[in-house]
């Protein structure tokens, strides 16, 4: 590969500039847009260089759009609080949930237990209307309606396939000696479970939710089917929102902005994790 | 410190029986070696004694009481792996101390009782490393610490040498018998190793096809092996088989080798007249003058010098090979004709269909009929 | 050496049997699941009934007739054709550019990796939001690419509010967000590929062409079928990104499964055949994850043998 020609590098260079421009220039310019007034941004040709300000921020974060026409609330910090709260407890409570269950497909093989991880896998997969619109219906029964236990229950459906197979996995690289060696040592099978099986897989663990985060936090579908404006989470209040402010289109960047920065923070941070993570756990990165 | 007693032990994995119907009483304080080419299920073994796997069929007494589905915990035995099974995560200290910890005892009782079995062991410089920063002797000593510090009454060893380099399994095959003994503890040992075997054992129980194939002392093993197999299995060089028919005339029993009529102690009758292997072990063949009675001749072919002995390599007249071993330094021809001694008292004697040994020979027999 | 302790034959605590324990472990699990089995369940009876919210009086089953109906049915046709076009359209794209940039990738440098890592973040952007910054783009007032497309002369792309542009725009939305997932799943595939079969190609001279064709393909080809079929049951069932950007109009240009079984049970409030639809659904993703299932496996056995 060393000896490529000139002109093969500089066509691989094109392709790269272009891909490059492709999947990085929306975020940019988005980005350059929370800080734009509306002004700048319904200018034509849009302004590349431009005065930034803070004012569409501002007026997310204290929930109060002044204008010409009067002061409008804005339920965005609500929405971002949501999703900040159903992803983190739904993950809580799947690693609660999906943890154990890992470790017990990982280190017994039982009967059935195969078909079960394999149901759980199918979730993944299945269309999630189809259980979503029958939900609708039950949780009105069930008074579970637009209630956050109910969502998290839900949310389950997204990040417990994720957990159980990924930590599945790291649990299964751990020698089973070194576990059989903590018990013949005298520990019980939950003292080898908190203090061998759990601190090696912790970094399996510790990706897995982190994914299971980011999953939750980009959920879409779930919420708008089931929770109303005041339990919806970024996605689905961004598209309330943009109905709602109209042209206020800085402060639709800005919400936008504020909605993808968590997870495209923890995405670079988890990085080393996500190939796995995103192929469930069959291919390493 | 215990006894152990297996009843009927049956293991399957799958439809592949690993021990079917196993028994074995070892007595207080014995080092009984498990051996066997892998596969044979000695870590299996190991391990439904051990409690960590459950047996399908069959008890597991120790001390008299039944541990047959009592969890590993509960057993009281200390097992050292062969791949050493030491927690990544944890120093070399942590590691040793874990069976201390589990009985919650105090302190400064773990901090004494590790420190003590690391100077035994000689690792107490490295306590504070964890075992990514040890070398392989030292992740041994360590896991042996770890298996040793809690005074286990039964004391379990997987192959604790097998992935160590030959200068260390050499020292601590001097080391093990007098670190054992002075523990005073049940131990039983897997080895692949016949060297080892011979060298740690009170017992020996040689395993293979699913079961023990035969349970004595390494003189017992060694001088009167049960079947071909385990002939093969021990001694450097390997034991000399050859296609024999032993007969009988007039003047007894015996069987012609390089057209030299070899005679058979009277208790290999039960040979005659079928198809056998007669086992020569190497060291029990000496040469011998030019018309010694009963010599057989053959030609040298090779010789090797070994550290402690010299090997020829030999040919009979009928073209087949024997080895021969003598001590080292001591004189031998190393080239042309040459005649050997068989001492028919140390003949082993096998049926050659089924394996197995036919008659008793050893050199306890007083029968031994002059042929030198 | 310490005094010998006499184990503690303790068989009281946290004991439980060697037997039940995995199920204990996997138990919690499992009931969240029956809860989510449950609806399930109810929808294959929906699917089976005359079920309109707007008239719970007329409930009643009417076995096959949401099914037979769909064979006369255009809306279901146009929902056919749009879900396989949809899905057929973004999983080619994304396969070939995602194949392209990993190769372009492939050599472990500083700037390859950096680039690897900056193609993930439209990965990590929610599909509804990045539909949302598409829309923004693409406004006609003011969107960047509304202007740019001015400058090459097409002053009247209207992008997802025409009929004839709208799924080119929402393929393209899909493009942007899924290619890197086809990307860093070929470009780890590629980087776990053997290298002896490419140096020993590359001291005979063999042309690069063959050696794509007959040695990097082939190679890849578990790695490829992966993502493939990943994508395709995602993309089969897309419903974020369309809603969010056009609510599966203009008209029912863009209504694929997903969306027009969320409009028939929220605006025509007809349960039963959207329970119907998604049942099809069901069953063509069911068939897919089969087929995905099986090469999932080896992939991962093989990714837990290198560990």
């Amino acid at each position: 590969m060393e000896h490529t020609s000139l002109i093969e590098r500089i066509l691989r260079g094109i392709a790269l500039a272009l891909v490059v421009v492709f999947f990085m220039f929306p975020l940019l310019w988005i980005f350059l847009m929370s800080f734009q007034t509306n002004e700048t941004i319904l200018s034509i040709p849009p302004q590349l260089f431009f005065t930034p300000t803070l004012q569409n921020y501002t007026a997310l974060i204290t929930g109060k759009l002044t204008s010409a026409a009067g002061t409008l609330d804005i339920a965005f910090m609500r929405n971002l609080w949501n999703s900040v709260f159903l992803s983190v407890t739904s993950v809580a409570v799947s690693l609660l949930l999906g943890v154990p269950a890992a470790y017990a497909f990982a280190r017994h093989k039982f009967r059935g237990s195969e078909d079960i991880a394999f149901t759980l896998l199918s979730f993944r997969f299945a269309p999630p209307l189809l259980v979503l619109l029958p939900l609708t219906l039950y949780f009105q029964q069930l008074g579970l309606a637009n209630t956050y236990f109910g969502l998290v229950w839900v949310y389950q459906l997204i990040c417990l396939p994720l957990i159980l197979w990924i930590v599945r996995g790291y649990f299964e690289d751990i020698s089973a000696d070194v576990e059989y060696a903590y018990r013949i040592a005298g520990h019980s099978w939950f003292a080898t479970f908190r203090k061998i099986a759990l601190p090696l897989a912790g970094p399996g663990i510790a990706a897995a939710g982190l994914l299971a985060f980011i999953f939750a936090w980009n959920n879409f579908v779930f919420a708008l089917v089931l929770a109303s404006a005041d339990k919806q989470p970024v996605t689905v209040g961004a598209l309330a929102f943009v109905t709602a402010s109209g042209i206020q289109y800085g402060q639709i960047a800005a919400a936008i902005v504020l909605s993808i920065a968590p997870t495209l923070a923890l995405a670079l941070y988890a990085q080393r994790y996500l190939v796995e993570g995103l192929s469930l756990g069959a291919v390493k990165g | 410190m215990a006894t152990l007693e297996l009843h009927s032990i049956v293991k399957r994995f799958k439809d592949n029986t690993v021990l079917d119907d196993v028994s074995l009483a070892v007595d207080d304080g014995e080092i009984l070696v498990l051996f066997g080419p892998s596969g044979a299920g000695k870590t299996v073994l190991l391990r439904l004694i051990a409690g960590v796997l459950d047996a399908d069929a069959g008890r597991i007494v120790i001390d008299g009481e039944d541990m047959t589905g009592v969890d590993a915990e509960f057993r009281g035995v200390g097992m050292a792996f062969q791949n050493f099974a030491l927690f990544p995560h944890m120093d070399a200290f942590a590691n040793i101390a874990t069976p201390l910890e589990a009985r919650k005892t105090p302190r400064d009782a773990v901090r004494a009782g590790v420190e003590s079995v690391a100077r035994l062991l000689k690792i107490d410089h490295v306590l504070t490393h964890r075992p990514r920063a040890l070398s392989n002797g030292q992740k041994q000593r360590t896991a042996l610490a770890r298996a040793l510090v809690g005074s286990p009454p039964v004391l379990l060893l997987d192959d604790p040498l097998r992935n160590v380099d030959a200068k260390l399994r050499f020292e601590m095959r001097l080391e093990l018998p007098r670190l054992l003994a002075d523990r005073g503890a049940t131990v039983i040992y897997v080895t692949q190793d016949y060297k080892e075997a011979m060298a740690l054992g009170d017992r020996i129980a040689v395993m293979g096809q699913a079961g023990i194939r035969q349970i004595g002392t390494p003189e017992e093993i060694y001088l009167q092996p049960a079947g071909l197999d385990i002939a093969r299995l021990f001694g450097d060089p390997t034991i000399n088989l050859l296609d024999v028919r032993p007969s009988r005339d007039g003047q007894g029993i015996h069987v012609a080798l390089s057209g030299t009529r070899v005679e058979l102690p009277a208790a290999m009758e039960p040979s005659v007249g079928r198809a056998c292997v007669a086992g020569l072990r190497p060291e029990t063949l000496h040469f011998v003058k030019a018309g010694t009675k009963g010599a057989v001749p053959v030609t040298i072919e090779a010789e090797t010098p070994l550290n402690e002995k010299t090997v020829t390599l030999a040919r009979t007249r009928g073209g087949r090979e024997i080895l021969v071993s003598r001590p080292a330094g001591t004189p031998g021809p190393d080239h042309g004709e040459a005649f050997l001694a068989v001492d028919a008292g140390s003949v082993l004697m096998f049926d050659k269909a089924s394996g197995e040994r036919i008659a008793a020979g050893g050199p306890a027999a007083p029968r031994k009929r002059a042929t030198a | 050496m310490p005094a010998v302790v006499p184990t503690a034959r303790r068989r009281s605590g946290l004991r439980i049997s060697k037997r039940a324990l995995p199920y204990v472990l996997s138990l919690p699990a499992l009931l969240v699941c029956i809860g989510i089995l449950v609806p399930f369940f109810a929808a294959v009876l929906y699917s089976f009934q005359r079920y309109r919210l707007s008239q719970p009086w007329n409930r009643q089953y009417n076995w096959g007739e949401n099914y037979l109906n769909f064979f006369t049915d255009p809306g279901f046709w146009n929902t056919l054709r749009v879900s396989l076009v949809y899905a057929g359209s973004t999983v080619v794209l994304e396969l070939l550019l995602g194949l392209g940039i990993a190769l372009l990738l492939q050599k472990r440098t500083r700037l390859n990796n950096f680039i690897s890592i900056m193609l993930l973040m439209p990965l990590m952007t929610a599909p509804a939001l990045a539909a949302l910054m598409w829309k923004l783009m693409t406004n006609p007032g003011f969107g960047v690419l509304s202007y740019l497309a001015g400058l090459v002369g097409l002053q009247d792309f209207r992008w997802a509010s025409s009929p004839s542009t709208a799924l080119f725009t929402v393929v393209l939305v899909d493009i942007w967000v899924y290619t890197p997932f086809i990307m860093i799943l070929l470009l780890a595939g590629l980087r776990s590929l053997p290298t002896q079969p490419f140096e020993a190609a590359a001291l005979d001279g063999v042309p690069r062409s063959f050696v794509f064709f007959r040695i990097t393909l082939p190679m890849l080809m578990p790695y490829i079928l992966t993502a493939t079929l990943f994508r395709l049951l995602d993309s089969i069932q897309q419903f974020d990104i369309i809603y969010a950007m056009t609510q599966g109009g203009p008209g029912d240009t863009l209504t694929v499964f997903q969306v027009e079984a969320y409009l028939n049970f929220f605006q025509s409030t007809n349960v039963g055949r959207s329970a119907a639809l998604l049942m099809i659904l069901w069953v063509i993703t069911y068939f897919l994850s089969f087929v995905f299932i099986k090469n999932w496996l080896r992939l991962r056995e093989r990714a837990r043998g290198e560990a």
